[in-house]
């Protein structure tokens, strides 16, 4: 049984940031008292029930994990180093302790998040819901962990941890609910027992625990039940094509521009073009194109559909590593 | 059933996000520390339990004063349990209550079974001992609180497993053993060391050829496995040694099977260590109380104030063990009451 976390890059990230923690002060939240306690105690206690049928413990050739399915029909979040990549067969051991398999989706491997399909069955999976108010999950909130910390152990079951959100970055949340190898893929709930995070790493301190935040997932669905892998999203140096887009007055994405040198430019991509479709998926504004092509590593080729002057084309363009301090 | 419609909605709903996170970005608060799960001001919410947790935990050090492990007090006239394995001769330790006074420990009753060892504070009277409450009703999520920093400070957690037994695999050393005799000689070559483990801790090394171990001489691995396995955790073996042709002793503590092997590499993040001893309990209560190897031996109770554990491993990072109040109070009743009310020596006729 070996930890699935990253752990020697996490210990590199420590110091840096725990000094830039130390400068932010949050407003102070109302005095925590016995009675506090005791109704977070009640919460949890209705909530678990609910909630717990929905963990699942993962084993992969290269370890032990858990995850959590969120519909009726098995889909299944858990962290991207789980199953590695797309397409990857795991086993999966459910709460009542039965046995089935899973097959991993798309995933995004810079914020470490993931999709997985269970097996098909005729009786709806028990599944929890995803928060999709991610800036809720603010700094002193309460939340609670689920997983299977070491693996799958029958005469144990899950293991809970109750605790506070300590912060919340762009992609994930940090909390003092301890985790462990094993924990990967498992949820952190909130106080309406909907998934806020997935388990995804650890740094040395007792406070420092990090899952992934809903926002990778809700950005990345569509890729990433199409089974898509996204490395370069979270450092902002994704795929470079070399277009910059206006919204044209009829409410079109046209290309205002094409940078000297890039990739666009060289497979014949003008300003004025209206850009129809990327891979197939109908572009309608400037967001969902940019959220596309970043999503996209270097390397990868891009097929668009434009229209100019009434008359439909279709180009191949072979991405490129951004320049610095360049647009889309 | 997430569709693909529904997806759409999903990323339309997130562009908006974006934007305000885009803000957020340059100010992104962090909890301060006293607000955090067991910061001050979390832990001043237990503070008026402190006559009932503090007040009846000791700490057990060395002569100089060293923290060795903490015990629980369950009689005003000095009657302590201790984490038995941390503490291999109470010869050498004594004892300090919060109020500041110490003693020395007269050893009573040692329990491998539980792990926990009964002893008095010699000349000590006026303690407050627990008030113990039932652990087997009590389910998951459900708080408790405990005492760390040597008895001084208090903690919160809540219980995070089934109460179950724990299984024992044995003791062991943490060597990986050659399995041929080294070069024209007697003894078992080491081919490796575990992190953390009781043979590095013991500064054995790599290519240390093992002659003896606990005065028995060895000849294959499977002898030492042997004469490890049939010991406890906690328990000290002398171990004899040739190093580059040089002879030498080392004294080696035995530490759980389990951990060792699991943590080969040490990749276990426990902040503050583990136990030697994490396994072969009759009934656990588990809980995620931050606390550390040292704290072992004191009070679990719940925000009422009863105490319904003897906190009694350190497993890992997540995991704490406690016995549950009904696995050892009754016998530990019975050792007290035989040693108060010991049988009258009988007059030969």
């Amino acid at each position: 049984m070996r930890a699935l976390f990253s752990i020697p890059f996490a210990l590199l990230l420590l110091l840096g940031h725990l000094h830039a923690e130390s400068r932010h002060d949050t407003p102070p939240t109302p005095q925590t008292d016995i009675a506090a306690l005791l109704r977070i105690q009640a919460d949890v206690q209705k909530l678990l029930p609910q909630v717990r049928s929905a963990l699942v413990a993962i084993q992969t050739g290269g370890g032990t994990a858990s995850g959590v399915i969120i519909s009726a029909d098995g889909l299944l979040l858990t962290a991207a180093h789980v199953p590695g990549g797309p397409g990857k067969d795991m086993r999966v051991i459910l709460e009542d302790g039965s046995i089935t398999t899973a097959k991993s989706l798309g995933m995004d491997k810079t914020t470490d998040a993931a999709l997985a399909q269970l097996k098909k069955r005729e009786k709806p999976w028990p599944f929890v819901k995803l928060s999709r108010e991610v800036i809720k999950a603010q700094p002193g909130e309460w939340c609670f962990a689920l997983g299977h910390p070491g693996g799958y152990d029958k005469e144990r079951g899950p293991v809970l941890r109750v605790g506070k959100i300590i912060k919340q970055t762009a992609n994930s949340l940090h909390t003092d609910c301890v985790l462990m190898g094993g924990d990967s893929g498992g949820p952190l709930f909130n106080f309406d027992g909907e998934v806020i995070g997935i388990h995804s790493q650890i740094w040395e301190n007792r406070d420092q625990n990090v899952h992934v935040s809903m926002a990778p997932f809700l950005r990345s669905w569509e890729a990433m039940q199409k089974s898509q892998v996204i490395k370069t999203w979270g450092i902002g140096a994704g795929g470079y094509l070399g277009v910059a887009t206006v919204m044209s007055d009829n409410v079109e994405l046209e290309v205002a521009d094409v940078i000297d040198g890039s990739p666009a430019k060289t497979a014949g991509v003008q300003a004025g073009d209206v850009i129809l479709s990327v891979n197939g998926e109908a572009m309608t504004d400037q967001q969902q194109f940019s959220a596309t092509v970043r999503s996209r590593a270097a390397g990868d080729v891009l097929k668009l559909k434009l229209r100019n002057s009434g008359k439909d084309r279709e180009l191949s363009v072979k991405l490129d590593q951004k320049p610095q301090e360049e647009g889309q | 059933m997430i569709t693909s419609q529904g997806a759409r909605t999903l990323l339309s709903a997130l562009l908006v996000f974006y934007a305000i996170l885009g803000r957020a970005e340059t100010s992104r608060p962090t909890l301060p520390l006293e607000q955090r799960t067991n910061g001050t001001q979390t832990l001043a919410a237990i503070g008026k339990l402190k006559p009932l947790t503090i007040d009846c935990a000791a700490r057990i050090e060395t002569k100089r004063g060293q923290a060795l492990c903490a015990a629980t007090i369950v009689g005003e006239d000095g009657y302590i349990l201790i984490k038995a394995s941390e503490v291999p001769d109470l010869a050498e330790a004594r004892v300090k209550f919060s109020d500041g006074r110490t003693a020395g420990l007269r050893e009573i009753r040692r329990e491998t079974r539980f792990d926990l060892v009964l002893a008095q504070a010699v000349g000590i009277t006026g303690l407050r001992a627990v008030s113990f409450g039932a652990a087997r009703p009590l389910t998951m999520g459900q708080w408790l609180c405990s005492v760390a920093d040597a008895g001084k400070e208090p903690r919160i957690g809540t219980v995070s497993a089934k109460i179950r037994r724990i299984p024992g695999t044995g003791a062991a050393l943490g060597i990986r053993m050659d399995e041929k005799s080294p070069k024209g000689g007697s003894g078992v070559r080491i081919i490796g060391i575990a992190s953390e483990s009781p043979a590095e801790i013991a500064g054995l090394h790599e290519n240390d050829v093992i002659i003896t171990i606990a005065g028995a001489k060895v000849g294959a691995f499977r002898e030492v496995h042997e004469l490890v396995n049939k010991r406890q955790p906690g328990e000290i073996i002398e171990v004899r040694y040739l190093r580059q042709d040089k002879e030498d002793t080392c004294r080696v503590r035995l530490a759980s099977r389990t951990k060792v092997l699991q943590n080969w590499e040490g990749e276990d993040f426990a902040n503050g260590g583990i136990s030697l001893r994490t396994d072969n309990f009759p009934e656990v209560l588990q809980h995620d109380i931050p606390l550390l190897p040292t704290d072992m031996g004191s009070p679990v109770a719940t925000l009422e104030g009863k105490v319904v554990g003897i906190n009694i491993a350190r497993v890992d990072r997540v995991t704490t063990f406690a016995l549950p109040v009904e696995a050892f109070w009754t016998e530990a009743q019975q050792w007290i009451q035989a040693d108060r009310h010991p049988p009258k020596a009988v007059l030969a006729e």
